[in-house]
C-alpha cells in the first residue's frame, strides 16, 4: 500500500508556504503563482475573475498533477504600470465582493423562507 | 443587460455570448461597466426548502462560482463519521475491516460544528474531538420460535445486527452538552451485519470530524445544478403537431390550448421542469418550430442532505468556507508582498 495520506490533500507541510511567486522572465509583465494545498474549486474561480479585468493578456491555471495537492496560476498584464500582483490582489477582492453579496442575498432568502415556516 | 444563451441545435450545443474569450476582450471594458450595474440583477430565490432538499436559483452570478459552492459542499463541508474501530470480539462472518468499513459508512445525528478536527498525532479521545460508540450484541436461538419454524429472522434473536444497536458513550463532561436523541445513527435501520446463533460483536467506535476529500463518508450530502431551459416557438404549432410537440417534452412543459376560434394550438408553459432532451429534431413536420436554449446565467442548483446537517444548512457552511477561503488567500498574498518587499 503506497498511497499518499488523504490529509496530504488539504493540511500544508511543516514550513510549507501557501502561496508562491515566481516572476516570468521570458515575457514581460508575467508572473505564475503556485498557491498550495487548494484546486479547481479556487483555481478557475480566480482565473474567472482575472479574465474580467481588461488590464490583463492572460491568465490560466492548472493543477499539474492529481497527486500533487497545488494550482499554478499564471498572470500576463498588458503594461508594466499594473503588475501581475495588482491584477492578482484586485481579483481576489473582486472575487471576496462578489462572494460577500451573494452571501447576503442567500442569507436574505433563508430568513424569509424560514420567517415563512412559522 | 444582454444574458448568455446556450443554444441546443440537433447535433451541437452553441454558445452565443462566450465573456471569457479573448475575441471578446475589447468590449470587456464596456461589459464591465455592465456588470457593476448588473448587481441589482444578481439574485437568489429559494424555490424549495425542507430539511433534506432544497432548490434555490442563483441568477446573475457567473457558474463558476456556482460550481466552486458544489466543489465545497462535497469535497470540504465537515461532519463527523466512525473513524476508528476497536474490534474486541467478532465471531459473525463478516470480517473485522469489512464491519470497520461499514461503520464508518453509517451517517450520525452528531452535529459537526459542535467539534474540533481532531489531531493526527493525538492519542487520547477528547470529548471536544470525537463521540465514542459501543456495539455489544449476542446472538443466540429463540426460545419461543415454533418447533416448525424456518424463517431465521424468528429462529434468532439478534439475527441482524441494525445501526441502532450502536450506543452513544459520552466521554468527559459531554452529558452536559448533548442529548442522547441528538447523537444516534442518523437512520435506525441500516443493516450492519447478520449473525447466526453463537455469533458475537464487542466493539467501541470513534467518531470524529473530517471532509470529503479525506473520505466520502464525511460528505453531507449531494449537490448539482443545471442551467435554466427555454423554450421557444417560432411558429404557431396546431392541431396534431401540437400533441406530437407535446409529447417531445417532459410532461408540462407544453401545454395545448384551444383558442376562441376552436383551433389547438401549442403553447410553451413552464419549461424549468424540461429535461431538454431532442427528441422534437425527430420529427421534421415540427423541428423548424421551436428553438431550445439555456440560461447560462440562471444556475438551479440542488442540495440534498443525508448528513446531521439540513440542506439549507449544508449550503450556509459552504458560504462561510468560501468566504474563509478567499479571506486566507487574501492574507497570504498580502504577507506574500510584505516578506519579497525588501529584495
Amino acid at each position: 500500500m503506497n498511497a499518499p495520506p488523504t490529509f496530504e490533500s488539504f493540511l500544508l507541510f511543516d514550513g510549507e508556504k501557501k502561496i508562491i511567486k515566481e516572476v516570468d522572465t521570458k515575457v514581460p509583465n508575467a508572473a505564475i503563482y503556485t498557491i498550495n494545498k487548494e484546486d479547481h474549486t479556487l483555481g478557475n474561480m480566480i482565473r474567472m475573475q482575472l479574465l474580467k479585468d481588461p488590464n490583463v493578456m492572460f491568465a490560466g491555471y492548472k493543477n499539474p498533477h492529481p497527486l500533487e495537492h497545488k494550482v499554478l496560476l499564471r498572470i500576463q498584464t498588458i503594461d508594466a504600470s499594473y503588475t501581475p500582483h495588482d491584477a492578482f490582489m484586485n481579483a481576489i477582492t473582486d472575487l471576496i465582493s462578489e462572494l460577500s453579496l451573494l452571501e447576503e442575498r442567500f442569507r436574505e432568502a433563508i430568513r424569509e423562507k424560514k420567517e415563512g415556516f412559522d | 443587460m444582454e444574458t448568455g444563451r446556450l443554444t441546443m441545435e440537433e447535433f451541437q450545443l452553441v454558445n452565443k455570448t462566450d465573456g471569457l474569450t479573448i475575441s471578446s476582450k475589447k468590449k470587456n471594458v464596456k461589459e464591465s461597466k455592465a456588470a457593476e450595474a448588473s448587481i441589482a440583477n444578481c439574485k437568489v430565490e429559494i424555490i424549495r426548502m425542507d430539511p433534506f432538499e432544497m432548490e434555490i436559483d442563483f441568477i446573475g452570478f457567473n457558474i463558476s462560482l456556482v460550481n466552486a459552492y458544489r466543489r465545497i459542499i462535497l469535497a470540504e463541508v465537515p461532519t463527523m463519521a466512525i473513524e476508528k474501530v476497536y474490534m474486541y470480539n467478532n465471531t459473525s462472518i463478516v470480517q473485522d475491516e469489512v464491519l470497520a468499513h461499514r461503520l464508518g459508512l453509517v451517517p450520525l445525528k452528531v452535529d459537526p460544528r459542535y467539534f474540533e478536527f481532531r489531531n493526527k498525532e493525538e492519542t487520547e479521545w477528547g470529548a471536544q474531538d470525537s463521540v465514542k460508540y459501543s456495539l455489544n450484541v449476542r446472538c443466540s436461538k429463540n426460545p419461543k420460535a415454533a418447533a416448525d419454524e424456518t424463517n431465521p429472522d424468528i429462529l434468532y434473536l439478534n439475527r441482524k445486527v441494525m445501526s441502532s444497536s450502536l450506543k452513544w458513550i459520552p466521554l468527559g463532561n459531554q452529558t452536559d452538552i448533548f442529548q442522547e436523541a441528538n447523537m444516534q445513527p442518523l437512520h435506525q435501520d441500516i443493516l450492519l451485519a447478520k449473525m447466526n446463533s453463537g455469533h458475537e460483536i464487542n466493539l467501541e467506535a470513534f467518531a470524529v470530524k473530517g471532509i470529503g476529500s479525506d473520505h466520502a463518508k464525511f460528505q453531507p450530502g449531494l449537490a448539482w445544478y443545471r442551467l435554466l431551459p427555454e423554450i421557444e416557438l417560432t411558429r404557431e404549432v396546431e392541431g396534431e403537431q401540437a400533441d406530437l410537440l407535446q409529447k417531445c417534452f417532459s410532461p408540462g412543459v407544453i401545454d395545448v390550448v384551444t383558442t376562441p376560434g376552436g383551433r389547438r394550438l401549442a403553447k410553451v408553459n413552464d419549461t424549468r421542469n424540461d429535461a431538454c432532451s431532442r427528441n422534437v429534431f425527430q420529427y421534421d413536420s415540427i423541428k423548424d418550430s421551436v428553438k431550445l436554449t439555456r440560461k447560462t446565467d440562471h444556475v438551479i442548483f440542488f442540495v440534498e442532505s443525508h448528513s446531521a446537517l439540513k440542506s439549507y444548512e449544508i449550503l450556509e457552511e459552504a458560504v462561510n468556507i468560501m468566504i474563509g477561503k478567499c479571506s486566507l488567500l487574501l492574507a497570504e498574498t498580502d504577507k506574500l508582498i510584505e516578506s519579497s518587499a525588501p529584495s
